[in-house]
């Protein structure tokens, strides 16, 4: 009926980027948003003030970002490098350089470093510690068998999914060859994957509206409780439209989590209950990325066109933090007790 | 003492024997007379007994007073007694008793003394408890003054039956008072709740009533007037509390009916969540502080008041939206919505101000009530309706499957084919009779009404007599086929007699048939003869708006084009016919997306553009299953060129959806000419292993063929040249062949490697090793 987004949406951030959001992280420590974009910036927003505390210009579209701390972090970029960002002072080092662009970074609390996953095929383990330049922060290169597409982090382990449907689950303490090489098992090419908070597995969405939810537990019993489910369809006119789903988010204190597609829509679900518990009014366009503060009651929404359907006009890019309600994300009490994934 | 008393006497004796001696003697000495000495001793003894007389009398009257004074203190002892009623024991004895008085009396006081004293003491009881009596009486009625002066203690009564008595007079008098203490506070307690509900001052309300309510340690005033007055002031707090219940009732349902009205999101609607709870609630049910005050209601009015503000100026769009929910409400039942001009004029109106846009709410509400109602009585019907039309359905797909030539050769899916068939056929069969059915059915409907069932605007017995019409013509063509078959057979066969087996024109298809082949070309063709069959019976494809002429769209409506609609019945038609045929296709919009799942469901091959937007148009739709049906003939001959391709079909479609967008612009409907394009397909799935330089390119394209018709921007070099051809690509000239072929080794090449929609972006691609490689594997 009207255009304008209710305030439902969630507060906007002011000063966005100016192009298509790559992703977006809260802080482990404080309400401070790490933002990347294909306009080549990483910024740093204090969600709870709204404020842009900083901004970093790269060379390249920037493809991931995360924290290390609450005064620096790390950026993946399409120019191949790996960079180091110190809010503070709001200089940037190159950590090193991929063969070609990288996708994703992560940082391991668990072994101090950063993990970078590449298009070049491989995953690249660095010691931020190391002075500046590639001998010395190199760690580790692993080769892997598809171009890298996703990551994620749960204590020691790491799962990373490639192009081709492989997923690979890496233990960091050994990264000399994957603890578990499993194929998705979804049909379709991997947009996300991120693991449960409580490291039992991990949650695997495709460009074909579906989500897995699969374990690392490979005993029989471990695996009988993997599922699929089907969400970010449309079914208008007796079409039915599906979306990828580009972004999931586990809340850090229930265990539940969201789902952003290109629909539009913020999906939260019950993983363990085999329940949606909530959705959000629709975004303006695609969701591209996702996350949960640390104490789980905000939520950051990028609703930024993800370029699924090639270049076009689109809405513009924005980032909205909204404050999450219980109801919205606490799992309705179960009938009987299930073992947590 | 005795002797002491003789002696005094013995004394006096000789005391008046020796002064009468010494009298002698004096009057012997003074020679005085006989006669005068007799006379002096009888003065003598005259003025001695008047001594006597004296003596005695005083005597006596002592005595009687003493006796008077005993029978005194006996009456009075008597009265004590008999007033403490008590019996009085010893003036018996006393009476009998003849010993001294002085004894008498010396006994009797001191009892009466002791008497005395207790009656005495029974007196203090006696206005002790008259007192509390008193008092009591005076807290509970205030009227008669409090006066301890006035208490009068009965003396004649105090006897212990009269003390209990004012005793039991006291405890009643005291449970009294208890009870209305309680009663006070009870109403005290009831006052509270009810001025905190209304958000009354409490202290300030009962000072009303009395000061003494207020204090909280001091007595409470408990007379019959104060609780009177509380319970006036509490009828007074209820009423005002009810009234202002219904009140707040009232707005509570009519913020409902706004919000409801205006899709009034759930945060907003929490914060009235206490009073919308309240909607039925009873008196006794509100309970909640303030709920009911003066304040809260006036933001509860002012809250209302927004809304109606609100709703003011969202009238116009209301209005709208409900038009649009009784649109709804008519599509699905398939009535022609009467309104709508009068809409227009209605929106108009109140665009311009002259009508009150709730009126035409009301009446817009009324009247989807009225529809519904209606829709209620023909859902029956309209069940019945919508099992005919798919038994059509079913039956011109089965019409079409008999004409297969090839239904019974063995490939994949042909198990399931064969089921629908027989299915297909069972209801077929039931066909006369459903009509008949529903012919009565609607008769009776109509008889009742007294007005016509009318379908998309369409009476629908007219409806069924044209589909009986249309049956029997099409039973007289099938006649007719079947003769001219039996014919045709015979001239074949003698054809063989003379030159020996050769491939027959009719049937190209010689290989297995792909299942995805089947479906798509049952899409298409199931579509296009379901139009034959109720249209024209004309063996080639119809205009798409002919396609189903027994669902017609809402033709007043103007909301929904034509073109739109028929689009979405055709597309909706053929899902409905995959669905039908069992096979495990999912749902997706993209066609080629289902095309691939359905050929290949094991190759697991990723697609790019899942999420295509809505097409806009129709007619690309149903061109696109023409498309399909073509592509269907070409995949035919796939199997035969032995290439070493995955997958084929997709480039199939590929060159479909590049030969579509010229077509699109064409008024003319595309000839059917599969041959032609067979032919082009054949070179098309000769593998082109050198590539690698127009790679780059050929992302281009594909990004580029992605937002179809739009496409704003004109590509370098290669894609220009295909452009071009495309615009001719309805002549089947040899030319095409070339440039497809160019197209196709690029589409190819790109679906060998899949793209994430940021490798796209980034316009990365995969080094030319790399593409190796992964051939290889």
């Amino acid at each position: 009926m009207t255009a304008v987004l209710p305030t439902s949406a969630g507060r906007e951030l002011s000063n966005p980027p100016s192009d298509g959001i790559s992703n977006l992280r809260f802080s482990n420590h404080s309400d401070n948003l790490l933002v990347s974009s294909w306009d080549r910036t990483v910024r740093l927003y204090e969600a709870s003030a709204n404020v842009l505390r900083g901004e970093f210009m790269h060379a390249g579209a920037v493809l991931d970002c995360c924290f290390h701390d609450d005064s620096s972090g790390f950026s993946a970029c399409v120019d191949n490098t790996v960079r180091r960002l110190v809010f503070s002072t709001g200089k940037e080092d190159i950590l090193g350089r991929h063969d070609a662009p990288v996708r994703c970074v992560e940082y391991s609390y668990a072994a101090g470093q950063v993990i970078t996953g590449s298009w070049d095929k491989t995953l690249k383990c660095w010691d931020p510690r190391g002075a500046s330049g590639q001998e010395r922060t190199l760690v580790g290169t692993y080769p892997q068998p598809e171009r890298v597409y996703s990551l994620s982090l749960v204590g020691n382990r790491l799962v990373v999914a490639t192009a081709g449907r492989h997923v690979n689950v890496y233990d960091l303490r050994n990264m000399s060859q994957p603890e578990q090489k499993r194929e998705s098992s979804l049909k379709y090419q991997t947009r996300c994957v991120r693991c449960y908070p409580n490291g039992t597995g991990f949650a695997l969405s495709s460009v074909e509206g579906r989500v897995a939810m699969e374990f690392f537990d490979l005993s029989e019993a471990g695996q009988a409780k993997k599922y699929a489910f089907k969400c970010h369809r449309k079914s208008e006119a007796g079409r039915d439209t599906v979306y990828p789903v580009n972004a999931i988010a586990f809340h850090p204190v229930y265990g539940t989590f969201a789902t952003g597609g290109c629909d539009g829509y913020v999906n939260v679900w019950d993983g363990n209950n085999k329940k949606r518990l909530y959705q959000y009014t629709k975004y303006p366009t695609s969701i591209a990325a996702l996350s949960f503060s640390r104490d789980g009651r905000l939520l950051a929404v990028a609703s930024s066109y993800t370029f699924e359907e090639g270049d076009k006009p689109h809405e513009p890019d924005a980032i909205y933090v909204r404050s999450v309600n219980e109801v919205e994300v606490k799992p309705k009490p179960k009938v009987y007790p299930a073992p947590p994934p | 003492m005795s002797n002491l008393q003789s002696d005094q006497l013995l004394q006096m004796e000789t005391t008046c024997g020796s002064l009468l001696y010494e009298l002698q003697m004096i009057w012997d000495e003074v020679g005085e007379s006989e006669a005068e000495r007799d006379k002096m001793l009888l003065e003598l003894e005259r003025e001695c007994l008047e001594v006597y007389r004296r003596k005695v009398d005083q005597a006596n009257r002592c005595r009687a007073q003493l006796r008077q004074a005993i029978a005194d203190n006996e009456a009075e002892l008597a009265t004590i007694c008999s007033a403490m009623g008590e019996r009085p024991v010893h003036i018996r004895q006393s009476d009998q008793n003849s010993g001294r008085l002085k004894e008498e009396l010396a006994a009797i006081i001191p009892q009466l003394e002791e008497m005395r004293k207790r009656k005495c003491d029974r007196r203090n009881q006696f206005l002790e408890v008259l007192e509390q009596i008193q008092r009591i009486s005076n807290e509970i009625c205030k009227s008669t003054d409090y006066n301890s002066s006035k208490i009068v203690v009965d003396e004649t009564d105090l006897s212990m039956r009269k003390f209990e008595e004012l005793h039991r007079q006291l405890h009643a008098l005291q449970k009294e008072k208890s009870d209305r203490l309680k009663q006070v506070l009870d109403h005290l307690s009831t006052l509270n709740s009810l001025c905190l509900v209304l958000g009354m001052d409490f202290k300030q309300t009962i000072n009303e009533v009395h000061p003494s309510l207020n204090d909280s340690e001091g007595t409470k005033n408990i007379s019959d007037d104060t609780i009177e007055r509380m319970d006036s002031a509490i009828q007074k707090l209820l009423e005002v509390k009810i009234k202002r219940m219904r009140r707040l009732q009232d707005l509570a349902t009519t913020m409902l009916e706004l919000w409801n009205l205006m899709d009034t999101p759930i945060g907003e609607q929490q914060i009235f969540q206490n009073v919308t709870c309240k909607i039925a609630a009873s008196e006794q049910e509100i309970t909640e502080p303030n709920i009911l005050s003066e304040e809260f209601i006036n933001y509860v009015e002012e809250e209302v008041s927004k809304l109606e503000d609100l709703k003011a100026s969202k009238m116009k769009e209301l209005v709208l939206k409900k038009r649009s929910e009784m649109e709804e409400i008519c599509r699905r039942t398939h009535m022609v919505a009467e309104i709508d001009n009068g809409m227009e004029y209605a929106i108009e109106a109140i665009e311009s101000g002259a009508v009150d846009p709730a009126c035409i709410l009301e009446q817009i509400e009324l009247q989807i009530a009225k529809v519904k109602e209606e829709a209620f009585s023909r859902k029956e019907i309209l069940e019945k309706v919508e099992k005919w039309l798919a038994a059509c359905e079913e039956e011109s797909w089965l019409e079409e499957y008999n004409r297969d030539e090839n239904r019974y050769n063995a490939g994949r899916g042909a198990h399931l084919t064969l089921k629908r068939a027989e299915k297909a056929r069972a209801v077929v069969n039931k066909l006369p009779a459903m009509i008949d059915a529903l012919g009565t059915k609607v008769r009776t409907w109509e008889r009742e009404r007294g007005i016509e069932f009318l379908y998309d605007g369409v009476r629908l017995l007219s409806m069924l007599e044209e589909y009986n019409i249309l049956r029997q013509e099409k039973e007289q063509e099938r006649k007719r086929q079947r003769d001219q078959k039996k014919l045709q057979g015979q001239l074949i066969a003698e054809q063989e007699a003379l030159f020996g087996s050769k491939p027959s024109p009719s049937k190209p298809q010689s290989g297995k048939k792909g299942p995805r082949m089947s479906i798509g070309g049952a899409n298409g063709r199931r579509l296009s003869l379901g139009g034959a069959m109720l249209q024209t019976p004309k063996p080639d494809l119809p205009h798409p708006a002919k396609l189903t002429p027994h669902l017609r769209p809402s033709k007043k409506g103007g909301l929904l084009s034509h073109h739109q609609d028929d689009s979405c019945v055709a597309l909706s038609a053929g899902r409905r016919g995959l669905d039908i045929a069992g096979l495990p296709v999912k749902k997706h919009s993209f066609n080629a997306a289902n095309s691939h799942e359905i050929e290949s469901p094991m190759t697991r091959k990723p697609f790019s553009p899942l999420s295509a937007a809505m097409l806009p148009k129709v007619n690309p739709n149903f061109l696109e299953d023409l498309n399909k049906v073509q592509g269907g003939t070409m995949q035919k001959t796939l199997p035969n060129s032995n290439t070493p391709l995955a997958t084929p079909s997709k480039l199939a479609c590929v060159t479909d959806e590049d030969n579509r967008t010229p077509k699109e612009k064409m008024p003319i409907p595309m000839p059917t000419t599969p041959s032609t394009i067979s032919v082009s397909m054949q070179t098309a799935t000769t593998p082109a292993p050198a590539i690698a330089t127009v790679l780059f390119g050929a992302n281009k394209i594909e990004d580029n063929r992605t937002p179809k018709e739009k496409m704003p921007i004109p590509v370098p070099t290669t894609p220009s040249t295909i452009s071009v051809p495309m615009q001719t690509a309805t002549t089947p000239a040899p030319a095409i062949a070339t440039v497809l072929f160019g197209a196709d080794k690029i589409e190819e090449m790109h679906e060998e490697v899949e793209y994430s929609f940021e490798e796209r972006r980034a316009g990365f691609v995969i080094p030319k090793t790399h593409v190796i490689s992964v051939v290889q594997v």
